[in-house]
C-alpha cells in the first residue's frame, strides 16, 4: 500500500497521452516559447536608435559644431538643421522630430569667458519610451561634450569615458532573453499544470483515480512529470537560441543555472497544482493562473520594469515572488557569471518558496481527497 | 458462504457541515446478491456508496466491506477489527483501511470516468497499473472481461468514439479489472438506450451468478425489478428494505386496481379522482391509472359508480407506484 513508482509512471504516461492529443496543450508547450523568443528577441528592441533631432544652431561657432558633432556621432541621434529656435519647436510639436537641440548665439562666447555654455534640449514628453533612454544618453553625451569642449579651451588633464560592464554594447537582447525564460516557464508550468487536476474533476475521472489504491502523492508527481519535461525542453530551447542565434554570452555555471531552473519549475508547478485543486474548474483555473502566474512574472519580476525603481510597497512585495529571484539567477548566470554563493540570497528565497508552495499543494490535494 | 454478509453498515452517518446526507442507516448485503438502492436525487445513495468504496470517511458509524471493517466513533479516526468479519487491521487509521477496501471493491461512478482521449487499451492499461497488476495476470483478466462484455471493437479505438452503451460496458470491465468481490454501480445505465440497458443487466445478473455481489442504484423501475432486494432511501434515511414483491406488499397493504377509462377523461374529472374518497392512491400509468382502495367499506359503496367510467381489474402495484408513494410521498 506504500508509494509506488509503477503508479507514478502510469499517471505520467496517461498525462502524456492527454498532452500529445490535445492541440491546445501542444501549442502552448511548443509554439509559445518560439513565438515569445521571436517577439522579444527580434521584434522588440529596447534600444532607441536614430532619434530624430532638430538642431537650431544660432552660434555657428567651433564649440557649437563640436557639440552637435557629439550628438550625431553617438549614433543615437539623427540630426537635421532648422533655421531658428521657433522652427525647432515646431518640428517637435508636429512630430517631425522627437527632440530638439537649441544652441543660443552666445554659446561659445560664454564658454570662452569661463562661464558655463548653455544649450537647450526639447523632448517630446508624450513618448515616454523615447524620453527615458534619451535622457540616459544625454548624460553620457553631456559628459563627453563638456570634456571635449573643455579640452578645446583649457586643455583639462582628464578625459571622461563611460564603459558598460558585462554588456558593453548595452544590447537589450542580452538582458531580455535570459529573463524570457522566466516568462515562458510561468506560462508552461503554472498554466498547464493548473489545468490538469481541474480537468480530472471536471470530467469525473477523479472518481476513477480515487476508487483505485493510488496515493495522492503519486498522482501529483505523475501529473507534474510531463509538464516538467516540457518546461525543461523549453528552457533548453531558449538557452540554445540565446547563445547561438542571439549571441548572448553565458558567463556563469551551467549547474547553478540548472538548479535555479529546477527549483523555479517545481515552485511554479506546485502553484499550478494549488490553483487546480482550489478551483476544480478549468476556466477559472486558467484565469487564476493568468493573474497569479503570468502577470507577476511579466511585470513584477524585473523583466519589464526594474525592481529598483518600483515604489517601496511593490519593492517589498516582489520579494514574495519566486519569479523575481529566478530572474536574478537567470540574468546573473548569463551575464555576470555569478557563482552559487554570490546568488545565495536568491537561491535561499527560491528554495524557500519552492518548499512552501509544494507543501501547500500536497496538503491541499490530500485534504480535498478526503 | 452463500449467506455470508459482505457489505454491512450500522448507524452510518455522513454530515457535510450542517447538512446530513446519510442519516444513521443500517443494512447488510450478502454474497451474490443484487442489491438495489432507490431514491430521489440527493437522497444519499451516492454518498453511501462513496463511504462503502472507501472514498469518503463517514462522520460516524460502523462499516464492514469485504471483511474489512472500521468504526468511526465521534473521534478520532481509528480502525477496528472484529473477529466475526475476520481480517485484522493494525492501527493504521482510515487511510490504511480505505486502501485495503479499494483493492476489494470495484466502483463505477455516476459520471462516465474513463478518459475519452485515451484508447480502450490505454484506459485499461492505466487502471491495471494503478492496481499494480502483474502484466500476465492483467492480460488474462482483460481477455476474460472483454469476452464477458462481448467487446467487438478494437483495443486501439478511442473511448470517446464508442457509443454510450459500449462505453458503460467498458467502464464495467474497468471496474472489474482487479477482480473485486463486490462491485458498486452508481446509475450505470443512465443515458443508455433500452437495448443497451438490457445487455448491461444481463451482465449484472451474470456477475451475481458468478458469486460477485452487485450494489446498484438506478432510476429505472424495470431494472429495480431485477434486484434481489431493494433499499428505499429518502432524505438520507433508509425507509424500507425488501425484495421487489415484498416492498410492494409493504408499501401497498391495501388492494390495488388498474383503472382503464372507458371514454377519455376531462382534466377536471381527472382532478376529482385524485382527491376521491375511495382512493388512498391514484396515479396515471400510461393512459391508464393505478389506484389503491382507501378502505373496504367506502370502496364497496363507490365501486359501482366508478365501474361506469372505468373498466377495473385488480393488479399488483408496480415498483413505480411504490416509488411514487414511498419516495415522493404522493397519494
Amino acid at each position: 500500500m506504500s508509494f509506488s513508482w509503477i503508479r507514478v509512471g502510469a499517471v505520467a504516461r496517461k498525462e502524456w497521452y492527454h498532452v500529445r492529443r490535445d492541440p491546445f496543450t501542444m501549442a502552448v508547450g511548443l509554439a509559445l516559447p518560439l513565438i515569445m523568443v521571436v517577439i522579444y528577441g527580434v521584434a522588440i528592441d529596447f534600444i532607441i536608435k536614430d532619434v530624430s533631432l532638430a538642431v537650431s544652431d544660432s552660434d555657428h561657432s567651433q564649440a557649437s559644431r563640436r557639440l552637435i558633432d557629439t550628438f550625431v556621432s553617438s549614433n543615437y541621434f539623427r540630426g537635421r538643421s532648422v533655421p531658428n529656435p521657433a522652427s525647432a519647436m515646431t518640428a517637435v510639436v508636429s512630430g517631425d522630430a522627437k527632440a530638439a537641440l537649441i544652441i543660443p548665439p552666445t554659446f561659445e562666447r560664454d564658454l570662452l569667458a569661463g562661464r558655463s555654455g548653455q544649450a537647450q534640449i526639447l523632448l517630446d514628453g508624450c513618448d515616454n519610451s523615447t524620453v527615458t533612454p534619451v535622457l540616459s544618453y544625454l548624460d553620457t553625451i553631456e559628459a563627453i561634450a563638456s570634456s571635449k569642449l573643455a579640452g578645446a579651451t583649457n586643455d583639462l588633464p582628464y578625459d571622461l569615458r563611460v564603459r558598460y560592464l558585462f554588456n558593453p554594447e548595452l544590447n537589450s537582447r542580452w538582458f531580455t532573453i535570459p529573463g524570457l525564460i522566466v516568462v515562458i516557464m510561468a506560462i508552461l508550468a503554472v498554466f498547464l499544470t493548473a489545468l490538469t487536476v481541474a480537468r480530472e474533476w471536471e470530467n469525473g475521472s477523479m472518481e476513477l483515480l480515487l476508487s483505485t489504491p493510488v496515493h495522492p502523492i503519486e498522482i501529483i508527481i505523475g501529473k507534474a512529470v510531463p509538464y516538467a519535461g516540457m518546461g525543461a525542453i523549453a528552457i533548453a530551447f531558449v538557452y540554445i537560441v540565446a547563445r547561438f542565434a542571439f549571441g548572448v554570452p553565458f558567463a556563469g555555471h551551467l549547474w547553478v543555472f540548472a538548479l535555479g531552473c529546477a527549483l523555479f519549475l517545481v515552485t511554479y508547478q506546485a502553484q499550478g497544482l494549488l490553483i487546480s485543486i482550489a478551483t476544480r474548474n478549468q476556466a477559472v483555473a486558467m484565469q487564476v493562473a493568468m493573474i497569479s502566474g503570468m502577470v507577476p512574472s511579466n511585470l513584477l519580476s524585473g523583466f519589464v520594469f526594474p525592481i529598483a525603481s518600483m515604489p517601496r510597497f511593490f519593492w517589498y512585495f516582489t520579494m514574495l515572488l519566486p519569479a523575481r529571484w529566478f530572474m536574478t539567477i537567470a540574468r546573473f548566470s548569463f551575464l555576470e557569471g555569478s557563482n552559487f554563493s554570490q546568488l545565495g540570497v536568491s537561491f535561499l528565497a527560491l528554495g524557500l518558496s519552492c518548499a512552501v508552495m509544494t507543501a501547500l499543494a500536497v496538503r491541499a490535494f490530500k485534504r480535498t481527497l478526503e | 458462504m452463500e449467506d455470508e454478509v459482505v457489505v454491512e453498515a450500522k448507524q452510518l452517518l455522513v454530515r457535510y457541515g450542517d447538512f446530513t446526507a446519510v442519516d444513521h442507516i443500517s443494512f447488510a448485503v450478502r454474497r451474490g446478491e443484487i442489491y438495489g438502492f432507490l431514491g430521489a436525487n440527493g437522497a444519499g445513495k451516492t454518498t453511501t456508496i462513496r463511504v462503502l468504496c472507501g472514498l469518503l470517511p463517514p462522520t460516524s458509524g460502523d462499516v464492514r466491506v469485504a471483511g474489512i471493517g472500521y468504526r468511526q466513533d465521534e473521534a478520532p479516526l481509528k480502525a477496528v477489527a472484529r473477529p466475526p468479519w475476520g481480517m485484522r487491521i493494525s492501527a493504521g487509521g482510515y487511510e490504511r483501511v480505505e486502501r485495503t477496501i479499494k483493492t476489494k471493491v470495484g466502483y463505477m461512478s455516476q459520471k462516465f470516468t474513463l478518459y475519452n482521449d485515451l484508447t480502450v487499451g490505454e484506459n485499461l492499461d492505466f487502471i491495471a497499473s494503478l492496481h499494480k497488476m502483474a502484466p500476465a495476470v492483467y492480460r488474462r483478466r482483460r481477455q476474460e472481461l472483454l469476452e464477458f462484455i462481448s467487446f467487438k471493437k478494437n483495443l486501439g479505438d478511442m473511448v470517446g468514439e464508442l457509443s454510450g452503451g459500449i462505453k458503460q460496458q467498458v467502464s464495467l470491465a474497468a471496474a472489474m479489472l482487479h477482480d473485486p468481490e463486490i462491485v458498486f454501480l452508481d446509475e450505470p445505465t443512465a443515458g443508455v438506450t433500452p437495448a443497451g440497458r438490457l445487455r448491461f443487466w444481463k451482465l449484472i445478473r451474470r456477475l451475481a451468478e458468478n458469486g460477485k455481489t452487485v450494489f446498484v442504484t438506478t432510476h429505472y423501475m424495470d431494472e429495480a425489478e431485477q434486484c434481489g432486494r431493494i433499499a428505499l432511501m429518502r432524505d438520507g434515511r433508509l425507509i424500507a428494505e425488501d425484495s421487489p414483491a415484498g416492498l410492494k406488499k409493504l408499501i401497498f397493504p391495501e388492494p390495488v386496481f388498474e383503472f382503464d377509462p372507458i371514454k377519455p377523461l376531462s382534466f377536471s374529472e381527472l382532478k376529482s379522482f385524485e382527491t376521491h374518497e375511495a382512493f388512498s392512491f391514484f396515479q396515471p400509468y400510461g393512459h391508464r391509472f393505478h389506484a389503491a382502495a382507501a378502505n373496504a367499506e367506502v370502496w364497496a359503496r363507490r365501486a359501482p359508480d366508478l365501474r361506469t367510467i372505468f373498466s377495473i381489474r385488480p393488479i399488483a402495484p408496480s415498483l413505480e407506484d411504490v416509488f411514487i408513494r414511498a419516495i415522493e410521498g404522493r397519494r
